[in-house]
């Protein structure tokens, strides 16, 4: 089959550096795919590649097998959604939506229909005639998404999209457009920094740093099996401890560490020296405060803090000096501030880093 | 309420410095006697008369054809320029902006003498008239032109362009489709700021004007060296309402009060 987007060594500087420093990326059709990184990492960039704002240094895109250099935005088959929407305020809701579709010469009567059963996918029917500056902002969002719907793309593009709503309305988004495109099954790129976004939203979330793609899985592997240590700080919380490595662990391989005093297993994602400083790497609900029960993790800890967050509590441990949080159910632990507890996880939960990043 | 009622003597009295010549002026052309009485003495529609003839009318065609030419080529240069500096980034774009605006700065009677001494230097004595003043009229338009299109294409959502492109718009259609509709009010608010800039202009006027191809500010400038007549009032009259006209007209259509008191979206 096709891929639906390949991308291969993508290259683009811009003066100072390459902001895109060979990109590498194959879409199933039907996938959603997540570009997720901090600012500045070149995923907004590398969209812009793809929807042919910007010209690569080097490398291909290639979509639905179609070779897309030298090729316009306007013959690329692609839609998008900007960050601020990019609605057209001197036109109706069904002239934006519609505006795709009269550019490719769409009857009327077939425009009217589409353009309405767009509208009743982005639960939007009844606004035809409003116009941009009569909108909520979640509405606008509808229309700028039902915009790009309406041309059934061969790829749809979402650039930061949720990332101008209020909280409530962004945790809905998510799921209404990842459902929308499940149903649609249309291959869509999404540019986020928002790490629950991606999370929810994608089939794979490719993690990029420095103009690169650090990891590329989907979202379970990604939060158990993150393959570095930039990719398990910047998802979720995680907590890290110092430690020293008794042996050359190899990579993906379990090794020995001692953390304060005290012999710990844990999954090494990369190769790490022998004798070096590393650091062990558990989540903050992975890991149970125990009484005395066997596990392989097994750490001692003083409590600086219990924070109630409702339906969980945050236990603020110190250890040896280090911060440390674990994250249980409330009610099921009784520790108070200044009490001695042991930590306890299963190995499955350890992980191990080198110290430099 | 002391308050609003000194707020009301002083609206009361804006508007009568405002108003009050204007009405004193046009009262005063219809006396009866050939002075510039107010009240008027007696009813007479003679100085009218004498206004609608071809003396005055002439200079007034002219600078309504002068001004039209000024302020259709201020939003010709004036269109690229704002896109250029609203749009892209290029080496010295702060300067041409600055450069663009400058002459709003400048007195015009400063403008008016540099222009003046330039044709003499470059030998273009022979461009005095209706080419030289449609140049200098260029050059105190555009500012207006370059602000008024340069607000309205600030306003445009930053990526509406790229937006139109993503949908299957060429460049051009995406420029005509979303550009250009708007900054359409941008557009007609400055060419009639430009034309109103020209049409009432006269200290360039006066030093590139010609006999015979003179705007009706500089004929009423040299009529007045023989006293004010009352045909100088009915004339003054005349060309008060070719731009109380023109902005009407425009403000129906398009809106040109937003770029006086607010921008737009």
């Amino acid at each position: 089959m096709t891929a639906a987007l390949a991308l291969e060594g993508l290259r683009k500087s811009f003066g100072a550096g390459p902001v895109v420093d060979g990109i590498d990326l194959v879409v199933e059709p039907g996938e959603f795919v997540t570009l997720l990184g901090p600012s500045g990492c070149g995923k907004t960039t590398t969209l812009n590649l793809v929807a042919g704002f910007q010209v690569p240094d080097a490398g291909r895109i290639a979509i639905r097998g179609r070779e897309m250099t030298g090729v316009p935005p306007h013959h690329r088959d692609i839609g998008l959604v900007f960050q601020d929407y990019a609605l057209f305020p001197h036109r109706t809701v069904a002239e934006n939506v519609g505006f795709g579709l009269r550019m490719r010469k769409v009857g009327r009567a077939e425009v009217e229909q589409r353009v309405g059963e767009a509208l009743g996918l982005v639960q939007l029917a009844g606004l035809e005639g409003r116009r941009p500056g009569q909108l909520s902002g979640g509405q606008r969002q509808r229309v700028a998404l039902a915009r790009a719907l309406v041309i059934r793309p061969s790829v749809l593009l979402l650039d930061e999209p949720l990332s101008n709503l209020d909280l409530k309305l962004r945790e809905e988004m998510r799921l209404e457009i990842s459902g929308l495109q499940r149903r649609l099954g249309i291959t869509t790129i999404l540019v986020t920094h928002d790490q629950g976004e991606a999370l929810v939203m994608s089939d794979r979330v490719a993690v990029m740093r420095g103009g690169r793609i650090s990891q590329v899985t989907d979202p379970v592997t990604l939060y158990n099996r993150p393959a570095d240590r930039f990719i398990a700080e910047f998802i979720g919380s995680m907590n890290f401890l110092p430690c020293l490595t008794e042996g050359v662990v190899a990579a993906g391989a379990v090794g020995s560490v001692v953390v304060e005093g005290q012999a710990v297993r844990a999954l090494a994602p990369r190769a790490i020296k022998a004798g070096t400083a590393a650091l062990l790497a558990f989540r903050p609900e992975q890991a149970r405060v125990a009484s005395g029960e066997a596990g392989e993790l097994r750490l001692r800890g003083r409590v600086v803090r219990v924070a109630y967050l409702g339906g969980r509590t945050e236990l603020h441990l110190e250890m040896g000096g280090r911060p440390c949080v674990v994250d249980v159910p409330s009610g099921t632990v009784a520790a108070e501030a200044g009490e001695e507890v042991v930590l306890a996880g299963p190995t499955s939960a350890c992980l191990l880093f080198p110290a430099e990043l | 309420m002391s308050g609003w009622g000194g707020l009301r003597a002083m609206v009361a009295a804006v508007y009568l410095f405002a108003l009050g010549p204007i009405v004193i002026t046009a009262t005063v052309s219809f006396n009866a006697a050939n002075q510039s009485r107010f009240p008027p003495l007696g009813f007479s529609l003679r100085w009218w008369a004498e206004a609608l003839g071809p003396r005055w009318l002439g200079p007034l065609l002219f600078s309504v054809e002068l001004a039209t030419a000024a302020s259709v080529l201020a939003v010709l240069a004036g269109f690229p320029l704002a896109y250029a500096v609203a749009r892209r980034q290029f080496p010295g774009r702060d300067f041409l902006a600055a450069l663009s605006l400058g002459p709003l700065a400048l007195p015009a009677l400063v403008t008016g003498i540099g222009l003046l001494q330039m044709l003499h230097l470059a030998g273009l004595e022979a461009l005095f008239g209706l080419p030289a003043l449609v140049l200098g009229h260029l050059v105190i338009c555009l500012p207006f032109a370059v602000r008024t299109i340069g607000v309205s294409l600030l306003s445009i959502p930053g990526n509406a362009e790229q937006a139109a492109m993503s949908l299957g718009a060429s460049p051009f259609t995406a420029f005509r489709e979303v550009t250009l509709p708007l900054v359409k009010s941008g557009v007609f608010a400055g060419a009639s700021f430009a034309f109103v800039q020209s049409f009432t202009d006269y200290s360039i006027s006066l030093f590139l004007a010609r006999p015979g191809s003179s705007p009706i500010t500089v004929t009423i400038l040299s009529f007045l060296e023989y006293g004010f007549a009352p045909t100088l009032a009915a004339v003054a009259v005349l060309t008060m309402i070719v731009p109380i006209v023109l902005i009407g007209a425009v403000q129906r259509f398009f809106r040109v009060g937003d770029f006086l008191y607010e921008t737009r979206h």
